[in-house]
């Protein structure tokens, strides 16, 4: 059985002005120690997606239209409120990408790991201090300064910080949230190394949402790519990587820089992500892309596997035109 | 070589110690013992609250024994502030007094501003519905002019001293809650919070750990500002005879009873008006130098 098994999630921001589909039928799977890397670009429903894991969605208006999220067994759409909370930061913990705004100002980063420790851990406060120490030093931060408050360390060293506090309990997931979009590159690469580091040591599996493809390949082991709230393809790494086959996915890698060919202008998608509280009938990608037919504008595309291990939302792919 | 690795290892030991100890309170309280202006206040204030608390200490007189035949007698060496119109000492009753205004003036602000925190916390975090029937109510107690509101919980619940801390206090309240509220909301918005959901913190431990310790500095301000409103409102109350009633020496009554006497002696009204006075300025000017030093942005 796997870890985590997403079915046919969807989740709706309904306003009195509107009604935004954010994700529409999601599904996704996590093995036990895996990562599975999330892509997409802004606003496809990969934080949405996240947030929704750990039945973070604002209400009322954020709203689940359907779905199981299946946990250990457990789907956590049904699970109390309580039952929840003992779920976030101890079981599933969540990583988020701007490590400047996501620890308190006012509390030592000691205290702000104990905190969490204390929560779930039901230990002493004394024994929730040491341990909070130990995880600081294992993220590479000296002990002295688990007294320190956050605007006394570097953003690497905060995002550090953040990574102790989700690891601190042990959490069999990982949901990490553009760990280092507000990094800068050296500093990604030590992030992104530790946490990889981390995660086989304990055997923690992972979310990676990123719109990096470099760090996908570097870090994961499966991927899904978004459009527009719907996972467009899905696949084993190297399936993705060697035998891209979405239109989508080809614009995605084709719009990398190559390092060496000399190339005067670098090749966008072109056209915007569709607006999500008005998305087009038919295939969500037709107007965008470069081998749509008449068909692909009228009827629903399903997510069909293309072949083992590699799922791709495309007719045309499907019918081997493209 | 090993020594000057060890002066270093020391140095770096003692500098790590005293970045820890010298935290944000620290530099408040020099920000605020520079301030003069707020120091002199501040200085105004214990005076007048170790003079209240040990009253027994600076007068031999009891403020209740009345002597009929000293009444009115004017500041001299026996009376340093005279006697009122039962002969008993002024100088007595005014510190005596002293006791009731500061003590009900400290608990009305902590009533209303425990009110307002609870109201006002609750209100800016949940938001939605809960936050707008909690606004409807304060519009409710703000549209009410406080001392009129005052008037008629006092009068309602009977006059003493504890009634008329009650009474003072609901006129605070909708104050307090509105600026908590607008606080709570603008915190409520940070990463941070919605971090500590994903880590499982309840919503009470939410409010509890991570957004009232930042709502601190502002909830001091306010407090400490609002003490000197409410001395004046006492004194208001006990003026027209609603607050603290005689022979329970207080200052608004003491200078209801001087009223009378306005044209034939003074001292009667002019030293519970100095009292309060003296209080209120001592009160903001220390409230002011507090704010100026939490939040030293404020200041230019």
């Amino acid at each position: 059985m796997s870890l985590l098994e997403i079915k046919n999630l969807s989740i709706h921001f309904v306003t009195r002005y509107s009604d935004v589909h954010a994700v529409n039928g999601v599904d996704l799977t996590i093995e036990e120690g895996k990562t599975l890397g999330l892509v997409g670009e802004t606003g496809a429903g990969k934080t949405t997606t996240a947030l929704g894991i750990l039945r973070l969605i604002q209400k009322p208006q954020g709203r689940y239209e359907s779905g199981e999220i299946i946990f250990k067994g457990k789907d956590l759409l049904k699970a109390t409120d309580d039952e929840m909370r003992s779920v976030r930061g101890n079981e599933i913990s969540m990583i988020f990408q701007d490590p400047m705004t996501a620890l308190n100002p006012i509390l030592t980063v000691g205290d702000q790991i104990a905190e969490v420790i204390h929560l779930h851990g039901k230990c002493s406060q004394a024994e929730a201090n040491e341990r909070a120490v130990k995880m600081l030093e294992m993220v590479g931060i000296r002990a002295e300064r688990a007294g320190e408050y956050p605007h006394q360390f570097s953003g690497g060293m905060k995002q550090r910080v953040v990574i102790a506090m989700a690891l601190a309990c042990n959490p069999s997931l990982l949901i990490a949230d553009e760990p280092t979009t507000a990094l800068d590159v050296t500093i990604q690469a030590q992030v992104l190394e530790m946490m990889a580091d981390l995660k086989k040591g304990r055997g923690t599996a992972m979310l990676l949402i990123t719109h990096d493809l470099g760090i996908v390949a570097e870090n994961c082991d499966d991927v899904a790519i978004m459009y527009a709230g719907e996972v467009i393809e899905y696949g084993t790494l190297e399936r993705i990587f060697h035998n891209p086959k979405h239109p989508y996915t080809l614009g995605l890698f084709g719009s990398i820089p190559s390092l060496d060919k000399d190339e005067e202008r670098l090749h966008p998608i072109e056209g915007l992500m569709p607006d999500p509280a008005a998305l087009p009938a038919g295939c969500k990608f037709h107007d965008r892309c470069a081998y749509a037919t008449d068909e692909c504008a009228s009827c629903e595309q399903e997510l069909a596997e293309m072949e083992s291990g590699h799922k791709v939302r495309c007719a045309r792919v499907m019918k081997g035109e493209i | 070589m090993t020594r000057k690795k060890q002066r270093d290892e020391k140095l770096a030991a003692n500098l790590t110690e005293l970045t820890r100890k010298q935290g944000q309170w620290r530099e408040v309280l020099m920000r605020l013992v520079r301030n003069k202006v707020g120091m002199f206040g501040a200085i105004l204030c214990i005076a007048l609250v170790i003079l209240c608390i040990g009253a027994p200490l600076f007068t031999k007189w009891d403020p209740y024994e009345q002597a009929v035949i000293n009444k009115f007698i004017y500041p001299g060496r026996e009376h340093i502030f005279g006697t009122d119109d039962f002969g008993r000492d002024l100088w007595a009753r005014l510190i005596y007094g002293g006791r009731y205004s500061l003590l009900i003036a400290f608990g009305a602000t902590c009533f209303s501003t425990c009110m307002g925190v609870l109201l006002g916390s609750i209100a800016g975090y949940f938001g939605g519905r809960t936050d707008l029937l909690i606004t409807r109510f304060l519009d409710i107690l703000q549209a009410i002019p406080s001392l009129l509101l005052a008037i008629a919980i006092s009068s309602a619940l009977g006059s003493g001293p504890f009634n008329t801390m009650l009474a003072i206090s609901m006129g605070g309240i909708a104050g307090g809650a509105r600026m908590m509220r607008s606080v709570v909301m603008s915190i409520r918005g940070n990463e941070y919070i919605e971090a500590a959901k994903a880590t499982g913190s309840s919503n009470a431990r939410t409010i509890a750990t991570h957004v009232l310790p930042n709502t601190i500095a502002p909830l001091i301000i306010n407090a400490s500002l609002s003490i000197g409103g409410n001395i004046m409102s006492i004194s208001g109350l006990s003026f027209i005879g609603l607050g603290v009633q005689a022979p329970t020496p207080e200052w608004g009554s003491i200078l209801a009873v001087g009223k009378t006497y306005i044209r034939d002696f003074w001292p009667l009204v002019v030293f519970p008006s100095m009292f309060i006075a003296i209080t209120i300025f001592g009160f903001n000017l220390f409230g002011d130098a507090l704010r100026d030093a939490l939040d030293p942005k404020l200041k230019d």
